[in-house]
């Protein structure tokens, strides 16, 4: 992002602050990516990851005026997308036993890496505990470092990483034993 | 290996694009909601004014059943007194009537002393 977009987002800010619609939309586009890419990682279902991520862009709307800064802004989503998530995964535990969806590359971004290999590691964050997949998420999508993700899920930094430790520990497990890999399905669009 | 894996989850989760209109529908949403707040606050006065209401005619009943019954009582009231003046009206009359009736009567004069 350059200073002139930092600026303009800024200016969004102020203006969505005062009621400008247009300029929480601006917001929105902004920050539509980062939100919906966490809700549906952490939900494995792109419906519920857009009704989540509608609800977070609500939330905002009546908080607008809670907000200090973009820095501000962008921590209070990936903080209220990640506890929206793991309350939605606590209350309704069926998320957890999420099968493994046929994770096609998407066509318009390239991979350098193997993209089967990041199809499978998907389907294994998957199946990480709520709170662990956040943490995951929040390190590897968001790319945040452990005291960020302690202040984001409001956990002490060496519980964060304790659960990366054994988050990256299970996925090398997993990747490595085939057998512990169940077949992907073929009928799920990619995530 | 660890460094080969942390690279390979940042390729894997790289941000994806949200199901198209997504922005419209939140702005959509947060049109509506915006409406229904300021519907509320416009109309947060209407149960204070029926509460008001209510309790108004409440007030007004009560007051009406009061001067009902009061004026119930007075026109009773009226109607016992005309009641005690009728009767005794009627026992006074009674009265002389036994009063005459007792009187001995005199006979006629006839005039013999």
């Amino acid at each position: 992002m350059t200073d002139g977009d930092a600026c303009s987002l800024c200016d969004a800010l102020a203006r969505a602050r005062s009621g400008d619609a247009a300029a929480f939309t601006t917001l929105v586009r902004r920050h539509q990516r980062a939100v919906y890419s966490l809700a549906l990682r952490m939900l494995s279902d792109r419906g519920k990851a857009e009704d989540l991520a509608q609800e977070v862009f609500i939330r905002l709307h009546r908080k607008l005026a809670l907000v200090q800064s973009e820095t501000h802004l962008l921590f209070w989503l990936r903080q209220v997308t990640s506890r929206l998530a793991i309350d939605r995964l606590r209350r309704e535990p069926r998320y957890e036993q999420v099968p493994l969806p046929e994770d096609l590359p998407l066509a318009a971004e390239s991979s350098s890496g193997d993209p089967l290999l990041q199809q499978q590691l998907r389907a294994l964050i998957a199946q990480l505990p709520a709170a662990a997949r956040a943490v995951v998420l929040l390190r590897y999508q968001e790319d945040l470092d452990p005291s960020e993700i302690a202040q984001v899920l409001e956990m002490p930094v060496n519980t964060v990483k304790s659960h990366l430790k054994r988050s990256l520990e299970r996925l090398r497990e997993q990747l490595t034993g085939e057998a512990a890999v169940p077949a992907p399905r073929t009928d799920d669009a990619p995530l | 290996m660890s460094d080969d894996l942390e690279k390979q989850l940042r390729e894997a989760l790289r941000h994806v694009d949200p199901p198209p209109g997504f922005a419209a529908r939140v702005s959509a949403r947060t049109q509506s909601e915006q409406r229904h707040r300021w519907l509320a606050a416009r109309h947060r006065w209407v149960p204070a004014t029926l509460a008001a209401s209510v309790l108004l005619s409440l007030l007004v009943a009560y007051g009406w059943q009061l001067r009902h019954e009061r004026e119930q009582g007075l026109a009773a009231r009226q109607q016992l007194i005309e009641a005690l003046r009728l009767t005794g009206e009627k026992l006074d009359l009674a009265y002389r009537g036994v009063q005459d009736a007792s009187k001995p009567t005199v006979p006629p004069d006839t005039g013999d002393t």
